[in-house]
């Protein structure tokens, strides 16, 4: 019974916290003018994320193309002994695919960085 | 009770004032940096009270009512020698404006600028993401972040454009420019409009040399002292030029114009370089571009 009671608390808790933290920190008396950053006057025309940009896709691209490869060769190794070269032709095939995707990314700046 | 008491000792605080400064207002203003009761702020957010210092012309109107809303509520604001441009507090025209600040730091003027969003959403596109394909678009009202040249190191990451302006403390006041940044990184600068006329008092070098030092965030006996110099950025001038004011001379040097001089230099050292040449040299710098 108390291996559900608790984690069931946990969570009620929690829920209870967050809905406190949001009433205490939401400001909604501020105007609009007021969430604007200060320009001196003026009023941007961009969005506020605009500094922060993170382009994902390259990200995500240069995250499959390595994990993906590591994922699937710690399976690969136990049985590459047993398998031979076939699993070797394999692994080649499968590596070589993803090294495509590698090189699309390198043309993209995504190993670029300062 | 206890509320009386809170109240006396709060009108007993220094008054947060942000100063909007205007034509033949700097010299003014600089004075009562040093006048006890009230605290120059440097955005509007800490401020109670708007001080319009000067004339300003009646094409940044619409500037100065969403400066005037965006000081948060309650507010108050003080016209000294300059004629409101709407209807909101009390002018001065005579030399001290303390009295009148005291007085509008009670005050409680209603918003200047209708509590709307200022770019509502256009449901635009299949998908409510306001452009075409995965780049690009203006969701909104606004475009999408998008890469552009580098002039630094040839990295293209995105760029910032904005217009920056003309009551923004560390400009000088009156000048308004469109700048597009690559992180720091001035890459281009059109000047939308020039910085207002300051006058002979405006040109004085200590208040020159001030107005510089406070934008290093450097007391001004600590400038005495040769390590000031050494914080600003060599080979631009700039070091001189302040060196010149330490002193008490009057500097002769006139700023190229700036869409030529900006470009490549950080922000923090195109903010220097704009303070350390005279109002009035760099007013006249920005004219015959405005004329063109």
């Amino acid at each position: 019974m108390t291996g559900i009671a608790m984690p069931l608390i946990l969570v009620l808790l929690a829920i209870a916290f967050a809905v406190a933290m949001q009433r205490i920190g939401a400001r909604t008396d501020a105007t609009w003018p007021q969430r604007a950053p200060f320009l001196g006057g003026g009023l941007p025309e961009t969005h506020a994320w605009q500094r922060f940009h993170v382009r994902y896709y390259p990200m995500t691209l240069l995250f499959i193309a390595f994990e993906m490869e590591m994922m699937f060769m710690y399976p690969w190794a136990v049985v590459y002994v047993e398998t031979g070269p076939v699993a070797l032709a394999e692994m080649g095939m499968f590596l070589g695919i993803l090294s495509v995707g590698i090189l699309y990314g390198w043309r993209e700046g995504v190993f670029r960085w300062q | 009770m206890a509320m009386n008491w809170l109240s006396a000792l709060a009108r007993g605080a220094e008054i947060p004032v942000f100063a909007v400064v205007g034509a033949q207002g700097l010299a003014p203003v600089e004075g009562l940096r040093h006048r006890p009761g009230l605290r120059l702020v440097d955005s509007p957010r800490h401020a109670r009270v708007l001080l319009v210092a000067g004339a300003v012309d009646g094409a940044h109107k619409t500037a100065l009512e969403r400066l005037h809303a965006q000081i948060p509520t309650p507010r108050g604001t003080v016209w000294w020698q300059a004629a409101p441009l709407f209807a909101r507090g009390q002018g001065v025209a005579g030399d001290d404006p303390l009295p009148a600040i005291r007085a509008a730091a009670g005050a409680d003027d209603p918003d200047q600028r209708p509590d709307v969003p200022p770019h509502p959403w256009q449901g635009m596109g299949p998908h409510g993401q306001g452009g075409r394909g995965m780049m690009g678009g203006n969701p909104y009202g606004r475009p999408m972040a998008m890469t552009a040249d580098d002039i630094r190191d040839g990295l293209a990451l995105d760029v910032y454009n904005a217009r920056f302006g003309p009551f923004l403390p560390m400009l000088p006041p009156g000048l308004v420019l469109d700048l597009t940044l690559q992180g720091d990184v001035i890459v281009s600068v059109s000047v939308v409009s020039p910085p207002f006329e300051q006058g002979m008092q405006g040109d004085a070098p200590d208040l020159c040399a001030a107005r510089m030092l406070r934008l290093m965030g450097i007391a001004p006996r600590a400038a005495r002292a040769r390590g000031a110099l050494l914080a600003l950025p060599k080979g631009s001038g700039t070091r001189r030029r302040l060196a010149a004011w330490l002193r008490g001379q009057t500097v002769t040097e006139r700023p190229s114009p700036l869409p030529e001089a900006l470009p490549g230099l950080e922000w923090a050292e195109a903010v220097l370089w704009l303070a350390s040449f005279l109002p009035s040299h760099l007013r006249a710098a920005c004219m015959p571009r405005q004329a063109a």
